[in-house]
């Protein structure tokens, strides 16, 4: 590493005419790293430091003029700690969350967008919000693998007056085509399912999907967006990728927004067949309560988004069926439910009503299906099937049970 | 970030084979890693589906009530226990008359004697009565099963390798009992 960072600064003198011995570098810089345990970031810059001093180099001289910096598109950055221009608009202005930090946001020009941030100490122009600019020796970072640029002391900002960029703001996707994480993209999709959320982090979670699949979307409580409702629309805009054990999800933070659109996306599905025993009915079935407001089921009469609110009443059960071999999680909506229990949801309520006890509908529809093998069809989406028909399986024929015997003699 | 917890597949293994595991170990090493037991054949329970005649019951509790059920599949007998811990599948126990048909989805347990024989049982999760059909289809459902891990036994897959290397189980053994199972079923 150190023989790394030594060459580096080396190069950066000797194009500039002067020549410095490695070894002077080196010891200067195992010294830093090694015995002083300095980052190797704050060495680097303390041993160029050093070396201006003693060889009484102009600093002007050794940070690039602006000849030098290459003037680049915002899809080209693709390596930290690098002088670049760019000429770009400014896209969003975000809340600073340090005073050490005087503007952060999101520029873009044709090829993209990145995320900016202007320290206080550059006493540079204050920039706003649409107007384009070039950004000249700016400096290239990056976090956990996405880019940004950082406007410091050295660089310089000047207003473009003709508004001539043309912003490729975050691309519109398809979900299907959602591959890598990471990405900011925007997604018009319908709210196929909310999930309960398990944990206060969490506005909502549940499942989006359009015409080429469905995603799991967490929204966090921390970005303050309005609340979604299932089965409507939406684009939703600036969302970034996520992939946890090999499949993919998108995250609503703080820069993301949301709009409803009018149309009805349609979600894209494939239909399944499962068949198995029913070996649990999960906590959530039955007679429950949703939020008037976005439909979530409420815990003990809250909701996790509106909190203590009067909620309306709705019939479901969530089953497991397990054929011995893999686990069906599948979700039996209100009208599927009352087919296949006999119980209306009005009855459901008198039952509860009655017994002063909601959990009466859930313990009398798990004593009659736990334990009884069912065949569920309907679409799948994510680990859920959508049930649209349930059937009870009946006595096993014999002709069956004969060609399984065939097999087992061979 | 909650985890996407994945929920343990409820195996179907006959009693015979049931009774002939004794290999059981933690998959991780913290307090909370899932107990298995993996069986001859191959299969690694964490949970397993039983569907059965209920032949006796009796509470062996001193204070509280601790339930004690045999459920005999045609092969064998399952041991059910189910006590405080077990509230639902407990009340069910105590209330139901011998014989009848139970379906069970439980935990694998096991416990060794003195004599360091090591005896397996079933902690129950919920227990629910049920009819004629539904055992036979399990029955029909567990030969399948059974079949198939016979048939994946010289694979290469962990389980059917750590279950040859432990038990250098005569598969042919549970080849017949599945067999048998079957018949029965065919001719009753």
């Amino acid at each position: 590493m150190i023989k790394d960072i030594s060459k580096q600064i080396q190069e950066r003198f000797n194009q500039k005419g002067y020549t410095i011995p490695d070894s002077e570098i080196e010891t200067r810089l195992d010294k830093l790293i090694n015995e002083f345990k300095v980052p190797a970031e704050e060495a680097h810059r303390s041993v160029v430091n050093f070396f201006l001093k003693e060889y009484n180099i102009p600093r002007e001289d050794f940070f690039p003029a602006q000849g030098d910096t290459p003037t680049v598109q915002i899809s080209d950055i693709d390596t930290d700690n690098k002088w670049v221009n760019i000429r770009a608009k400014v896209v969003q202005l975000w809340d600073s969350e340090h005073e050490s930090i005087d503007q952060v946001g999101l520029v873009g020009d044709e090829t993209g967008t990145i995320k900016f941030t202007k320290w206080t100490r550059a006493d540079l122009p204050k920039l706003v919000e649409g107007k384009s600019y070039l950004f000249k020796n700016v400096v290239t970072d990056s976090y956990e693998e996405r880019f940004s640029i950082k406007m410091n002391r050295t660089s310089q900002i000047e207003d473009i007056n003709d508004d001539i960029i043309e912003v490729e703001l975050v691309p519109t996707v398809e979900i299907s085509d959602i591959d890598t994480d990471n990405k900011w993209v925007n997604v018009r999709a319908k709210v196929a399912q909310l999930w309960d959320s398990e944990h206060e982090s969490i506005g909502q979670v549940g499942l989006i999907g359009d015409q080429t699949g469905t995603i799991k979307f967490t929204k966090w409580a921390k970005s303050e967006l309005p609340a979604l409702v299932e089965g409507k629309s939406y684009l939703l805009k600036n969302v970034v990728t996520d992939s946890y054990d090999g499949r993919f999800s998108i995250k609503m933070n703080k820069t993301s927004q949301i709009e409803e659109v009018n149309e009805d996306i349609e979600i894209g599905t494939t239909e399944v067949e499962f068949i198995g025993a029913m070996v649990d009915i999960q906590a959530g079935s039955g007679l429950i309560k949703r939020c008037p407001e976005c439909n979530r089921a409420l815990i003990k009469g809250v909701c996790g988004e509106h909190g203590k609110v009067e909620g309306v009443y709705d019939l479901r059960i969530k089953a497991v069926i397990d054929d011995g071999r893999s686990v069906q999680d599948s979700l039996l909506n209100r009208e599927i439910s009352e087919r296949v229990t006999g119980i209306t949801l009005d009855e459901a309520i008198h039952m509860a009503t009655e017994a002063l006890d909601q959990s009466v509908v859930i313990e009398k529809i798990k004593g009659e299906f736990v334990g009884k093998y069912y065949s569920v069809s309907g679409p799948k989406l994510d680990r859920y099937i959508l049930v649209d028909t349930i059937t009870p399986l009946g006595p096993i024929e014999n002709s069956e049970i004969e060609a399984i015997i065939a097999q087992v003699e061979v | 970030m909650a985890s996407q917890y994945t929920r343990e597949v409820s195996y179907r293994i006959f009693a015979q084979e049931f009774r002939d595991s004794n290999l059981s170990f933690k998959d991780g090493s913290d307090q909370y890693s899932p107990q298995y037991l993996l069986t001859p054949t191959g299969a690694k329970i964490n949970r397993m589906f039983i569907v059965g005649t209920l032949t006796e019951k009796e509470d062996i509790g001193t204070d509280a009530e601790y339930w004690r059920a045999r459920v005999v599949d045609p092969t064998g007998v399952f041991l059910i226990y189910a006590g405080q811990f077990q509230p639902e599948a407990a009340r069910v126990v105590a209330e139901v008359e011998s014989p009848q048909y139970l379906a069970i989805v439980g935990k694998p347990s096991t416990y060794q004697t003195e004599d360091g024989t090591i005896l397996t049982s079933v902690r129950p999760e919920n227990i629910h009565v049920v009819d004629p059909a539904t055992r036979d289809r399990w029955v029909v459902e567990t030969a399948q099963c059974t079949m198939e891990r016979i048939n994946n036994i010289d694979s290469n897959h962990p389980d059917a390798v750590r279950a040859k290397e432990h038990y250098q189980p005569d598969v042919s053994i549970y080849r017949k009992m599945a067999f048998d199972a079957l018949k029965d079923l065919n001719s009753g």
